[in-house]
């Protein structure tokens, strides 16, 4: 973003540093070179045969087409719960109740996909959809709404909810949806009629595959091109300014709040009618809001850059879950390093700017001497 | 029932069991307010409590002292929020956004180095550590009631209950807090003034995660003597709510620390008698927070509206 004011002399360079998108690409690479350095580091301290883990990593998922299969599967709830992040970061809201909504909503999918509410098998995923949408988008406005109207603590209002709606989550379950053959924690099955099915079966691509790709070109036009996305992005880099300009800040926050709901409600959706056939609160979708919040770091909170993150986290999850079957000193937790050191790196502002600088200073000279 | 749940609440017992339950979410609420004093919102509470609580069972492990597991624990602190000021000061990225990723990565990252060392993804059960005990006050300990509840906690309870004082002092009759202070209410005036305010905000980094270490060293060391997977469990966040609840003012900071505290020593109560619904128990100290919260600040705004305090 910072960037961009540069963006007048990258005209005359489109293939050098100078060009902030170039220089962008480079930053993200050398990021995740030194990511897998250390990662390999840590991997020589830890496994007999540092070499082939990294290898197994980097490569095992491409080595059957189940294994590719399972990334296609299992990303996709990872992509919306990022992409739902990216609408709220972009605003410059810290509403980090993604989390709790995922749980939450999926008692509600799971409500839906129990009761014998339709014969045919579109229009009962249809429905639980529209009811995890509607539910998602309206709890999450509760934490943005509290911050817009009375200033309170959105990060710690929505964390706090984040526990309480886990904890309605496997009440709820328990009580009205639960069944006593999986020991009272998880649902009963669902109905055949809600169940996903495959379109592409070796690659596990299911219709939801299509959604979330007609989901993220929308949300991609919506954040870029139009006037409410430019609102959204204004209020995110200067807030002072976005409401001296007349945008209405409450307005906002409500709306930015709503459309992440209502991604959440359909992450939580996908992720139980594609790859579960019950719900079982404290494991189904633990952990998902969050790592939405990683991905749309990783991917800048540009849409196409989440769904990108996104299936790059899980393929390298999917090759540690394969090097842990062939060598297990190496949990799958490895990943939130390599995460984690790429996220600081890709974003820090001043990482490799003076390598940048110099480059500019260079090639100015050099056109000045022409 | 509920008569019996009643005279639970008001025992001996449950006095204590609040002095216990309030020791971490003080030292994290402590961490929160000297960041803040200075002007930086430290929300990575909850992850340095976790690495902490880590390495002091480890560093008590290694090296057979139960102390050097608590200076482990505190080195471990520092070195994260150095790590959060070298991104945040020196590469120009966005605190909230480092602190973020921090606290969602930490049980994983707690969990690798765990899995190293024990071969356990769950706990550090298996390995035999040196802990901290409970200190005996004399004399004061023989007195009825007072000795009751003034001694016999844990060493970490009254460590933590002197910080508090110590902390009151240098925050606030001290220059060096004043300094501090003068950074968190306007940086660039503290600086015209000739403060060096970087260094001040680098200190009072240093002290919240050496405050923040100690609540977690507290958890693994003191109170139940193994690290745990989640064991902070949204303590580190009450203390950051309790901070917000403060809003500068100090005793407040203590005040919502112990509310917090009741909260949960009820839940643990409540989730003992099988009446109630567990899951809806277990939520009881997030509602508490999420309420207290929300009416102090609702209650703020119309006092603010109103005239009575000068908004911000």
């Amino acid at each position: 973003m910072t960037d961009n004011k540069n963006s007048k002399y990258s005209k005359n360079y489109k293939l050098s540093i100078s060009n902030p998108k170039i220089f962008d690409a480079i930053k993200m690479l050398i990021s995740i070179l030194i990511a897998l350095a250390i990662t390999f580091v840590i991997l020589c301290l830890v496994s007999s045969d540092p070499v082939n883990a990294i290898i197994t990593i980097l490569t095992g998922p491409l080595t059957k087409t189940r294994y590719i299969g399972a990334v296609i599967e299992s990303f996709i709830p990872y992509a919306f719960a990022g992409l739902a992040a990216g609408v709220l970061f972009s605003a410059g809201a810290f509403n980090l109740g993604a989390e709790g909504i995922y749980i939450l909503s999926g008692a509600v999918v799971t409500a839906v996909a129990i009761t014998p509410l339709t014969e045919s098998s579109i229009l009962h995923p249809i429905l639980c959809y529209l009811a995890a949408m509607a539910f998602g988008g309206t709890l999450m406005i509760l934490p943005s709404f509290l911050k817009a109207k009375f200033g309170t603590n959105e990060m710690v209002v929505s964390l706090m909810l984040n526990s309480i709606y886990a904890g309605i989550a496997a009440y709820v379950v328990r009580n009205y949806l639960g069944t006593l053959k999986r020991g009272g924690n998880s649902s009963k099955d669902y109905l055949a009629t809600a169940k996903i099915p495959y379109i592409y079966d070796p690659l596990h691509i299911t219709i939801c595959f299509i959604l979330l790709i007609v989901v993220t070109i929308i949300l991609y036009l919506v954040m870029k091109k139009s006037r409410l996305g430019y609102q959204i992005r204004l209020a995110g880099t200067n807030p002072k300014f976005a409401e001296y300009s007349g945008i209405s800040a409450f307005k906002l926050a409500i709306s930015t709040a709503a459309i992440a709901g209502v991604l959440s409600g359909m992450g939580a959706t996908t992720a139980l009618l594609t790859q579960t056939t019950f719900y079982t609160p404290s494991q189904s979708l633990v952990g998902i809001g969050f790592s939405g919040m990683l991905m749309s770091m990783l991917g800048r909170n540009n849409p196409i850059g989440i769904v990108i993150a996104a299936f790059m986290i899980k393929y390298l999850e999917q090759g540690t879950a394969i090097l842990y079957f062939v060598d297990n000193s190496v949990p799958s937790e490895i990943v939130a390093i390599v995460e984690g050191i790429i996220i600081m790196l890709i974003s820090s502002q001043h990482f490799l700017r003076r390598f940048r600088e110099k480059k500019l200073l260079k090639e100015g000279l050099e056109e000045h001497a022409e | 029932m509920l008569s019996s749940i009643l005279s639970t609440l008001f025992t001996m017992r449950f006095l204590l069991t609040i002095i216990r339950m309030a020791t971490p979410i003080l030292f994290a609420a402590l961490g929160a307010f000297i960041a803040a004093s200075t002007g930086i919102g430290n929300i990575a509470i909850e992850s340095i409590m976790t690495f902490a609580a880590l390495a002091g069972v480890l560093g008590s492990y290694l090296t057979g002292s139960a102390w050097a597991g608590v200076v482990f624990g505190m080195v471990v602190g520092v070195l994260t929020v150095m790590l959060i000021a070298f991104f945040s000061m020196k590469l120009g990225a966005d605190a909230f956004l480092i602190m973020i990723a921090l606290n969602t990565f930490a049980d994983a990252v707690a969990i690798f180095i765990l899995y190293q060392i024990t071969g356990d993804k769950g706990t550090t059960a298996s390995l035999t550590t040196p802990i901290l005990g409970s200190v005996d006050i004399p004399v004061i300990k023989d007195i009825p009631i007072i000795g009751e509840i003034l001694s016999g906690h844990y060493i970490l309870t009254y460590l933590c209950w002197l910080l508090i004082i110590v902390m009151f002092i240098v925050i606030y009759k001290t220059p060096l807090g004043m300094r501090m202070r003068a950074c968190g209410l306007n940086a660039d005036a503290a600086k015209t003034a000739g403060v060096n305010v970087e260094r001040l905000q680098v200190l009072s980094l240093v002290l919240s995660g050496i405050f923040a270490a100690l609540g977690g060293v507290y958890l693994s060391l003191n109170y139940l003597k193994i690290f745990s997977k989640g064991m902070v469990s949204g303590q580190g966040w009450m203390g950051v709510a309790a901070n917000g609840i403060a809003n500068g003012n100090y005793w407040m900071l203590v005040l919502s620390g112990l509310v917090f505290a009741v909260f949960r020593a009820v839940s643990i109560i409540f989730s003992s008698n099988s009446a109630f619904p567990t899951d809806l128990v277990g939520a009881i100290p997030y509602f508490s927070v999420f309420v207290i919260l929300t009416v102090v600040s609702i209650v703020n705004y119309y006092r603010v509206k109103r005239g009575k305090v000068e908004g911000q």
